[in-house]
């Protein structure tokens, strides 16, 4: 997966974060969440991470099942 | 008279034996039927039992199997509780941790930390759509060579301590 980087940015921060991304060419504009939306976030990815770890294991056990533990 | 009395008693003996050899015949075909059906009395029985046995197996397995799985559901709501403690974490002095707070005060330093937390939540699911392990995942024993997202798939040889 791509890398990806989160920048806090604060009323007091703000003019250093923009300027330092027109700096290294980026366009001067962020996506943003609120701190309890970034935690939305987080716990909304685990959740996903989850599902997929539960199906993964299901699959597993049925290939067992069915196919034997040899052919892991 | 006494000849013709001769020819009735053989005629009779003769009817008799032929009856008994008749008979005995008849057993004997009676017997190959029974031994015949006995044999496949015999084979049923057996491969009921196969599948009786088949049976006890296959219950045996899929009772292993909801019991990992239920270990892996266990383990994924501690990580998942992990996580929630991580945001929420409550100190020593009754204080809950407000990350918004944290981020308004050590901006850098917290900016570090989600961003490494956020490339391993997505080595994470990497590795739970199959990627490989890499030596230093395989290897990590110690919480500072983890990766906390989860420790689970990512680091098969921590013991949490």
């Amino acid at each position: 997966m791509d890398e990806l980087n989160f920048i806090i940015i604060t009323s007091e921060n703000a003019e250093e974060v923009f300027a330092k991304m027109k700096e290294n060419g980026k366009d001067p504009v962020l996506f943003g969440l609120s701190d309890d939306d970034y935690e939305i976030l987080a716990k909304n990815f685990a959740h996903i991470r989850a599902y997929i770890i539960k199906q993964n294991a299901t699959l597993d056990e049925y290939r067992k099942y069915y196919e034997g533990e040899k052919n892991e | 008279m006494f000849g013709s009395a001769k020819l009735v008693m053989i005629g009779i003996v003769a009817i008799g034996l032929s009856g008994g050899a008749a008979y005995v015949y008849k057993l004997k075909a009676d017997n190959v039927i029974l031994k015949e059906n006995n044999i496949k009395l015999e084979e049923s029985v057996s491969s009921q039992q196969a599948v009786i046995e088949q049976q006890k197996k296959d219950f045996s397995n899929i009772m292993e199997a909801n019991k990992r799985l239920q270990e892996t559901t266990v383990t994924l709501a501690k990580e998942m509780a992990a996580l929630d403690d991580k945001f929420n974490k409550t100190n020593s002095s009754g204080k809950k941790r407000d990350i918004g707070d944290l981020a308004l005060n050590r901006t850098k330093v917290i900016e570090k930390i989600i961003n490494r937390a956020s490339a391993n939540a997505q080595r994470c699911v990497e590795i739970s759509m199959g990627a490989k392990l890499t030596e230093k995942e395989i290897n990590a024993t110690k919480k500072s060579q983890i990766n906390s997202e989860c420790p689970s798939i990512a680091n098969p040889n921590y013991i949490p301590y």
